[in-house]
């Protein structure tokens, strides 16, 4: 399934919390001109198939939910969630 | 269908049995025959995740304690390993000839999409269990 939210959580040293929300799909449906623009470019430059290409790039992004990432060191840390 | 419940079903079709008694033979069949383990324990569930806990709390150094755990879906690890398929054939030599610089003598194109698929699913059996004064570090799947 493609990842609905992404949630970027960060500990300053202050100890105060800041959160990011990206939704997936809104974003990428407003950056897809871009975004496909930038892969077929780089297909071109790279001689790589822009098929198999999209085809990979579609896994991955089917594949990150349930992704989760947190470091913690001190008074710092940071969260990144895929769901 | 097994011998025994035909058979039974033959008596029951020639009218030596009643459908009564042939019911209750049956039932009794079934009492007797040993039950079969349940699909669970016989498949051992596959592990959806690669996970990496790393914390340490050098004093020595003067860092602060810290904390690491990364989750990561294998499912994710197999469609990175099918993007390598993409690399170019130029990189491909580029890469081969660095490898070789510094003295790994590996051919990335004998690296084949199902060797890695492979190696992935052998990845359900890791674990990694790194102690060290300062650290500890584990690799798993769950």
């Amino acid at each position: 399934m493609i990842p609905q939210l992404v949630t970027v959580r960060r500990r300053r040293r202050s100890g105060r919390w800041s959160r990011l929300y990206v939704p997936v799909v809104p974003v990428l449906l407003v950056l897809s001109p871009l975004l496909l623009l930038a892969v077929l470019v780089t297909c071109l430059v790279f001689r790589v198939s822009p098929v198999g290409a999209l085809r990979g790039i579609g896994r991955l992004l089917w594949a990150l939910p349930g992704t989760r990432f947190e470091y913690e060191q001190g008074r710092t840390a940071v969260l990144v969630s895929v769901r | 269908m097994n011998e025994q419940r035909r058979q039974i079903l033959q008596m029951l079709g020639e009218g030596k049995i009643t459908a009564d008694e042939a019911e209750r033979l049956i039932d009794a069949l079934e009492r007797t025959r040993p039950e079969s383990p349940p699909a669970e324990s016989r498949s051992k569930a596959r592990p959806k995740y690669l996970r990496v806990l790393m914390s340490w709390s050098d004093e020595s150094s003067g860092e602060a304690p810290g904390r690491i755990n990364i989750r990561i879906p294998l499912q994710l690890l197999r469609a990175g390993v099918r993007l390598t398929s993409l690399i170019p054939p130029v990189a491909i030599t580029k890469v081969n000839a660095e490898l070789d610089k510094v003295g790994v003598p590996f051919d990335l194109a004998e690296l084949k999409p199902q060797d890695l698929e492979e190696l992935i699913e052998h990845l359900d059996d890791l674990t990694i269990d790194l102690d060290d004064p300062g650290s500890t570090m584990r690799v798993y799947c769950e």
